[in-house]
């Protein structure tokens, strides 16, 4: 294994603080808990938006905390959910008069942990809600999940409630929000390589030097099928066709595309990749009113793509548009 | 609430607490058949914070107490244990709010309601080969022995003892959740690890009672 590593105990700490001195006047980082907060935050005039995962897949969702996205990121180790009291205090400190929303990919270990957390501070008095994100079409239940996986497509869920909660919706108005970009949100991936995770030191799984997987999770995951490596526009085919007609995406829709790099995959490839996706849904009649390119949830250094389809209204929309101030955007 | 009330809640957890952090290689040894073999650590980690606080831990009345050892169990604890338990603890606490004495009826109330609490956390039921078919049945013996007129010896006698016979019959169960599925129908043949455990820790707590 070669990778920038010191003690991989250390792994998540050492990046967090890096990511906190790069960004001072933005973030703050609370070694006790593993939390990334804005560093102005809490704002008691808003809902606090606050997202818990594993790490290991950055820049989900540390460094997409700032103004109009997280107000508070929560992660656990490398693809572990985050220890309870971790969340319980994240709430805690997030606790503004408007509510909480704590989002969550849905996975069993993580699904456990912010619901008990959101219990123990509901009896503490603080208004918190949990909504799980489920957007991953390729299985159905999977290695951590009960139903559906949460995958990149919970950017647009976070971006959707982020900007309403920054226009002064209430608690529930938040969450309606949070629901129906969810309900009209759509991935698939594809992984050319396994990923190394630090404190493992070798790869995850096993994938041969010809070999990819067809609907693989943000983990490692089995998909739907090992496949032999293909040209780049088949393997757009068999990921985006699950994707349009799962929900199912028709004539006339209008949607947001989103190319996700897994980690380990030049930009070059992932604009080639979306070439190819674009052209697929303008032949059958799907406008793409809005499109997203480069890394946003990644698993480690694996190699592969996820595709990601939105279906877009007004409302929607609008609320994409609304401005956002993170790291990964800062130039 | 009296005096009396909490002494009885803090014996019985204190002992299960010493039970959990005691057995540890033995719990372990339980899961290592089927499951991950976590069982052991994960408990002795998260009653061993409960053994470590214990003298700064809030006493205000029942539920209070109980609340703050559903945190500092699950502040430990990993994996789903942490969680399970801890969602166990915190339902039993919000049932012991609305009562002023914790008299045979309310133990079986809160229960009720750490198992309920369980079911829904960990999407689990009777039959899943869990904790919860030695605890559900062994509440409902409580309850039929309360209805009885049974003095509270007897009562808890006859928990641990039906605790006992439905933990060693779960040997018959094919696991449905947690890790220990992963095994499916070789996990036919040895009792769950938890339900076990659970039986181990009641038969203590009804042996030493004071």
């Amino acid at each position: 294994m070669k990778k920038f590593v010191n003690d991989p105990q250390q792994f998540v700490p050492e990046m967090l603080e890096g990511l906190a001195l790069a960004n001072p006047d933005t973030l703050k980082y609370v070694p006790e808990y593993n939390l990334i907060m804005r560093a102005d935050g809490p704002d008691q005039n808003k809902v606090s938006i606050v997202q818990g995962s594993g790490s290991g897949h950055e820049p989900a969702h540390v460094m997409i905390v700032g103004k109009g996205m997280l107000d508070a990121a929560c992660p656990g180790d490398v693809f572990a959910a985050p220890p309870f009291d971790y969340v319980y205090e994240t709430t805690k400190l997030m606790a503004s008069p408007k509510g909480v929303l704590l989002l969550v990919n849905n996975y069993t270990g993580d699904k456990m942990v912010f619901e008990m957390a959101q219990e123990m501070s509901s009896a503490d008095g603080i208004e918190v809600k949990t909504l799980f994100i489920n957007d991953d079409v390729s299985v159905e239940d999977s290695t951590y999940t009960i139903g559906r996986r949460g995958v990149a497509g919970n950017f647009f869920v976070i971006k959707a409630v982020a900007a309403a909660a920054e226009r002064g919706a209430d608690l529930d108005e938040v969450i309606r929000i949070g629901e129906k970009v969810n309900s009209v949100t759509r991935t698939m991936g594809v992984a050319l390589t396994a990923c190394t995770p630090p404190a493992k030191g070798s790869p995850l799984f096993e994938l041969g030097a010809d070999e990819i997987e067809m609907g693989v999770g943000i983990h490692g995951e089995p998909g739907r099928r090992r496949a032999k490596m293909m040209p780049a526009n088949e393997i757009v085919e068999e990921i985006l066709s699950p994707v349009v007609k799962d929900l199912p995406f028709s004539d006339g829709d209008r949607v947001a595309l989103m190319i996700n790099g897994l980690g380990g995959t030049p930009i070059s490839e992932l604009y080639l990749l979306y070439g190819q996706a674009h052209k697929r849904l303008a032949e059958q009649g799907i406008t793409v009113g809005r499109s997203y390119v480069g890394e946003y949830c990644t698993s480690l250094d694996m190699a592969g793509a996820s595709i990601t389809l939105v279906k877009l209204d007004e409302e929607i929309e609008s609320l994409l548009m609304d401005p956002a101030e993170i790291p990964i955007r800062t130039f | 609430m009296t005096a009396t009330d909490l002494a009885d809640v803090e014996f019985v957890v204190h002992s299960l607490a010493s039970t959990a952090v005691e057995k540890e290689k033995e719990f372990g040894d339980l899961d290592a058949v089927v499951g991950d073999g976590d069982l052991g650590y994960s408990l002795a980690r998260g009653f061993e914070k409960v053994l470590a606080d214990w003298d700064s831990l809030k006493r205000d009345d029942v539920a209070t107490f109980l609340q703050q050892i559903a945190l500092a169990i699950s502040s430990r604890i990993g994996g789903t244990s942490g969680p399970l338990w801890g969602t166990a603890f915190l339902r039993a606490s919000a049932a012991a709010k609305t009562v002023d004495t914790i008299d045979g009826t309310t133990v079986v109330t809160m229960l009720r309601a750490a198992t309920d609490g369980i079911k829904a956390r960990g999407n689990a039921d009777l039959g899943d080969k869990t904790l919860l078919d030695a605890l559900i049945p062994a509440t409902d013996e409580l309850e039929r022995q309360l209805a009885a007129g049974a003095s509270p010896e007897e009562c808890r006698a006859a928990f641990a003892a039906k605790t006992r016979e439905c933990a060693d019959g779960t040997s018959v169960l094919e696991a449905k959740r947690g890790r220990a599925s992963y095994s499916g129908e070789r996990s036919i043949g040895s009792p769950d690890a938890g339900a076990v455990a659970v039986a181990i820790i009641v038969e203590r707590i009804v042996a030493d009672w004071p």
